[in-house]
């Protein structure tokens, strides 16, 4: 399937410093992607950049195979910022009516969508429809559903969410996984950036990490916990383990670290080590064995040690 | 799909359509237009009426006159402010006292007058001794020192009193000296152009300072709305979305013609409204029984109609689209203030030279302000209504004005490029020199 998005060798550098160094990625049309990273690592600038908000010092960005400077090829992107607001004193649907007109839907067609959008989030009510009503008289909830109204009204091919879970009560979080999911069935590219490994793992195709302005690793979800397992076991004991068998968990050679609690453990294998060899000589030593079961390593803990390993502690990249 | 694809035209409309639409609707405009002409109005009208009210003025007249001349040129004086000796008609309270005193005397005379209008209520004194018979300057001191109409009217009295004790010291019939010098000509001044006649001289002060005056207003007024409005989007995080939908050089242009557009509706409604009143004061006066003034409208060419129009919009655009720069370098709106201030000082230095290029139209002063392009859009139309301005010079300053609001414009659009999106810190004039080089 073509590309939705290619970024080649991408740099954007600020006064004494580089934002986003040499980057390359691309998400596949029809694609739920990823962009993990700590805070200050790039995403929000390289999102910029995609919307051609800011400009690229090196490098080149292609939406849909054609470069994102074309005109009118940004009205085929949705986007909803990290810092998220609207026209306080505003009418809801006079607010959605301009971003929609500034995305080119003629104003009969989006007032049809906006009666869509705004009865599918329930912003509609027997009581009350919210449409009429100012921005500021909203709840923080309902603001965001809004907002969210705001970034889809056009029907984008190509969806932007910054940090789309930050501030999210539960519900409406709930409603944004939905809508992600919604929106991939019907063949939307989704791209968000976050710092939440759970929320990536569970909805993300493909993911790319970066940190301090540069790609750490990329590629589909399953084929990154694939590269990345294998090395952590996950161990269960009947009974208590006797000093034999907690020799062998101690023996360097086969295991880096364990994480022993009690009648379980978690179990780091040594570079080069092989977890059958670890399986016979736990047997030797008699341990009882109820669980045996080679891990596959979560997002969460491949961003903690891709990014550890380059020594990124979040909150510090970007200040310089 | 339902999708046009939406020119950077269409966006400038959509983003133009909510500036003027949203404001436009607002109670508060709606209030401010329509309280507008009255409030207007009333300020220039109300002190018309009661200075009308005072005349003729009964001040002037009642004054003490100390005569060392030892003849009657005193009580002369005295009849000729109270209107002449046909018109006997002020109240004794408010009539001249004339006391014939010694030339050695004087001196005291006047301390004792000046205090007596300390403390009772005459407005002044006057001293006329054989020097003035001889037609030197004669002395007044009193409250209204400083009011020209009042010391023309005295002016004229002693005047004409001497010249009729003259002609009376020649042998002359009193009767007919009285008939004689009994002239009161005021003068009514015109203005003269090259295009001929230019109506009346007063008439073009007040309609200059019209102008003027209504350009200021609105400048501060809708500069200000320009500047929270960016503040407001940025600091609302609502740029964020925009910006990703429209460059920010067509949300500027957008913001600054929608803006623009409100002041403009503003100032044609008064306009329209004012002349309603005007057609109908007819039946509206005769409500409150007072009779229809003739309001004479300065003759002015169409040629200056439409240069005071381009000096109007382009001066306009040329400060809206300042504003709007200021407000993309803050973040909240105290800071706003702030920034927008070396703009506002412009604005009111303008406003500060109204009044010497009303006094003196062709100035080294009033010339220079008129060709610089920030004062030039308030001073060129003051000078052009009262004073003969070529038309190369209004041409030429016109296009200094259109050169200085291109300018602005692109200034502000680079401010805005980078400033839209950046929170925090107020940048250092260094910073800003950068924002202004860099932004591509």
């Amino acid at each position: 399937m073509a590309a939705a998005l290619e970024l080649s060798h991408v740099t954007k550098r600020f006064d004494g410093h580089v934002a986003v160094r040499d980057l390359s990625l691309t998400v596949p049309a029809g694609a739920v992607y990823g962009l993990l990273g700590p805070n200050g690592a790039g995403k929000t600038t390289t999102i910029r950049m995609l919307l051609n908000v800011i400009e690229p010092d090196d490098g080149e960005i292609r939406i849909f195979g054609a470069s994102n400077r074309t005109p009118n090829i940004i009205d085929r992107v949705g986007y909803l910022p990290e810092e998220r607001g609207l026209y306080k004193k505003m009418q809801v649907k006079r607010v959605l009516r301009f971003l929609a007109e500034l995305k080119g839907i003629p104003g009969k067609e989006a007032d049809k969508r906006i009666q869509e959008w705004l009865d599918r989030f329930g912003l509609i009510t027997a009581e009350r429809n919210w449409g009429d009503a100012k921005v500021d008289e909203l709840s923080r909830g309902m603001q965001q559903k809004v907002q969210f109204i705001g970034t889809l009204i056009h029907d984008p091919e190509l969806v932007l969410l910054d940090e789309p879970f930050s501030g999210l009560d539960p519900i409406n979080a709930q409603a944004l996984k939905d809508t992600v999911l919604d929106l991939r069935k019907r063949g939307r590219t989704v791209i968000f950036s976050t710092h939440l490994m759970d929320n990536a793992e569970r909805l993300c195709d493909s993911v790319c990490i970066i940190a301090n302005g540069q790609k750490v690793l990329d590629g589909e979800v399953t084929a990154v916990r694939d590269a990345h397992s294998g090395r952590s076991v996950a161990l269960g004991f009947l009974t208590h383990p006797s000093e034999a068998v907690v020799d062998v968990l101690r023996d360097r050679t086969l295991v880096l670290r364990a994480d022993d609690s009690n009648r379980s453990a978690e179990v780091e294998l040594a570079q080069g080590a092989d977890p059958q060899v670890l399986l016979r000589r736990l047997v030797e030593a008699g341990a009882q064995l109820e669980r045996f079961e080679l891990v596959r390593s979560s997002l969460h803990q491949i961003f903690l040690e891709t990014v550890g390993a380059n020594g990124v502690e979040p909150g510090v990249i970007g200040d310089e | 799909m339902s999708r046009r694809p939406a020119g950077p035209m269409q966006k400038f409309w959509a983003v133009f359509r909510r500036e003027y639409l949203e404001r436009i609707q607002s109670r508060w405009y709606i209030f401010a237009t329509i309280a507008g002409p009255v409030f207007f109005g009333s300020v220039i009208t109300a002190p018309q009426i009661f200075t009308r009210k005072a005349h003729p003025s009964a001040d002037v007249s009642h004054i003490i006159i100390l005569d060392a001349t030892r003849t009657d040129l005193g009580t002369r004086i005295a009849k000729a402010l109270q209107g002449g000796p046909q018109s006997d008609s002020l109240p004794t309270a408010l009539r001249p006292e004339v006391r014939s005193v010694l030339p050695a005397a004087i001196k005291s005379a006047q301390d004792a007058a000046t205090a007596e209008i300390v403390h009772q209520g005459w407005i002044g004194y006057l001293v006329v001794d054989s020097a003035a018979m001889a037609g030197a300057d004669v002395y007044y001191a009193g409250r209204n020192g400083s009011s020209v109409q009042d010391i023309n009217r005295l002016t004229a009295a002693v005047r004409r009193s001497i010249l009729a004790q003259r002609l009376e010291a020649v042998g002359l019939d009193p009767a007919r000296i009285r008939a004689l010098t009994d002239v009161r000509v005021e003068i009514n001044a015109d203005r003269i152009t090259d295009a001929g006649r230019g109506g009346s001289a007063e008439l073009s002060t007040i309609f200059a300072y019209l102008v003027a005056f209504t350009l200021y207003t609105m400048i501060v007024l809708y500069g200000n709305v320009i500047l929270r409005a960016v503040v407001d989007e940025k600091s609302n995080r609502v740029a964020e979305v925009v910006v990703a939908s429209v460059s920010p050089d067509t949300l500027l242009a957008g913001k600054v013609f929608g803006v623009s557009s409100v002041a403009v509706t503003q100032v044609l409604l008064w306009v329209v409204m004012s002349g309603i009143v005007y057609k109908t004061r007819g039946p509206l006066l005769h409500l409150f029984n007072l009779e229809i003034p003739a309001i004479p409208f300065p003759s002015i060419t169409a040629m200056s109609v439409l240069a005071l129009v381009a000096f109007w919009v382009l001066g306009f655009l040329c400060y809206a689209a300042l504003f709007a720069g200021m407000g993309a370098i803050v973040t909240n709106q105290e800071d706003a203030t702030q920034a927008a201030l070396p703009v506002t000082m412009l604005v009111v230095l303008a406003v500060v030279l109204v009044v010497p290029t009303l006094l003196d139209p062709n100035s080294t002063i009033a010339r220079v302000s008129s060709w610089f392009p920030f004062t030039a859009p308030i001073i060129m139309p003051v000078r052009m209504s009262v004073t003969q301005v070529s038309t190369f010079e209004v041409a030429a300053t016109l296009v200094g004005v259109a050169l200085a609001c291109w300018g602005s414009t692109w200034i502000a659009a680079r401010l805005y490029r980078v400033g839209l999106l950046m929170y925090g810190k107020r940048p250092s004039l260094r910073e800003l020199g950068r924002w202004i080089s860099q932004a591509s």
